[in-house]
């Protein structure tokens, strides 16, 4: 393994307070499920099933808070998600991803349940040494509309390969919009990953922490 | 006449030698992320004739070790590579045991 930056060991981390930007479908007639815990303004919990490499379906759990606690939604939906096109390139690989579904919310500012609805798109382009993705995620129903655009750039100190445990140092820029969080949440990353588990712990600026882990069986 | 006998030897001898490759390897393209490939180890696995499966993702290479006796024709492993979501640029047999090719991967990562 070549190191690009040896004995960068433990990182300064940050926060990011909404679900990072893995890849939605993982792989044919596999199962993903994925837990995570974005202190102060998102928390959530997925479980999809691949029949095939392009496409995923599933359900999940998400509850979004605004940083001054005013406002809340808990959103239970199911999902879809679809590759949309891939380029399969040497040493690289390239994805459009898109997605789509229906649930039922509360919130702290209505009454009852309504009816939920979301939509998005993911772009990725990765090496075994550099990573990004931008990814937008609207979220929204008769009394609420969120959409949360989110850009990672990562970068890896070392090349894993297929049986290594691979690492990932991800800079992350997040924005909120109808007040959930005001300007632009920067968030630092550390990713981990290794056979079929995916670990990731941060803090933002903020200085609040975050955990994420996904497993694929 | 015997020049005839001579080219069907040769031809027999190399068919023969395709019919008992012990190890097939094949270039792919798209592979970056060990998360995501393991798509295709599982589905390598679930053919009857699998006796083992190595991917590099350093060489992008996947390599399939049959068990005795046992084939794989190119048509099955090109849809089994594009069912994972990835791309076969080549595929090549050969009578090498798999530990031959991790073996040599494994100099070649270490000679960089």
């Amino acid at each position: 393994m070549k190191i690009l930056f040896p004995g960068l060991g433990a990182l300064a981390l940050a926060l990011s307070a909404a679900p990072v930007a893995a890849k939605p479908i993982a792989f044919a007639r596999g199962s993903t499920v994925m837990a995570e815990y974005g202190a102060g303004t998102m928390n959530e919990v997925q479980a999809f099933y691949a029949p095939r490499y392009w496409w995923s379906a599933g359900a999940g759990w998400t509850e979004l808070m605004s940083e001054d606690g005013a406002l809340e939604r808990d959103i239970v939906y199911v999902r879809g998600n679809l590759l949309a096109k891939r380029w399969n390139l040497p040493g690289a690989q390239a994805n459009i991803f898109v997605w789509g579904g229906l649930g039922r919310a509360t919130g702290s500012d209505f009454a009852g349940s309504t009816l939920a609805r979301s939509a998005g798109f993911q772009v990725d382009y990765e090496t075994r040494r550099v990573y990004s993705a931008f990814r937008t995620d609207l979220q929204e129903s008769d009394y609420f509309s969120h959409r949360i655009d989110t850009l990672q750039l990562g970068i890896a100190p070392y090349e894993h390969d297929y049986d290594t445990l691979a690492t990932w140092i991800v800079l992350q820029g997040r924005h909120y919009t109808n007040g959930l969080y005001d300007g632009i949440e920067t968030a630092l990353l550390l990713r981990l990953f290794k056979g079929g588990t995916w670990v990731e712990v941060g803090a933002t600026t903020d200085g609040k922490l975050q955990a994420m882990a996904m497993f694929n069986f | 006449m015997k020049t005839f006998i001579n080219t069907l030897f040769l031809l027999l001898i190399t068919a023969a030698s395709a019919i008992s490759a012990k190890t097939i390897e094949m270039d792919v393209n798209g592979l970056v992320c060990a998360f995501c490939a393991q798509g295709i180890e599982k589905t390598l696995k679930g053919f009857d004739a699998t006796a083992e499966v190595f991917v590099s993702l350093e060489n992008r290479i996947v390599a399939v070790a049959l068990k005795e006796g046992a084939e794989l024709t190119d048509e099955e492993l090109t849809k089994a590579i594009t069912d994972s979501g990835y791309a076969v640029v080549a595929i090549r047999r050969s009578d090498v045991p798999l530990q031959v090719i991790r073996d040599r991967v494994t100099r070649e990562a270490d000679d960089e």
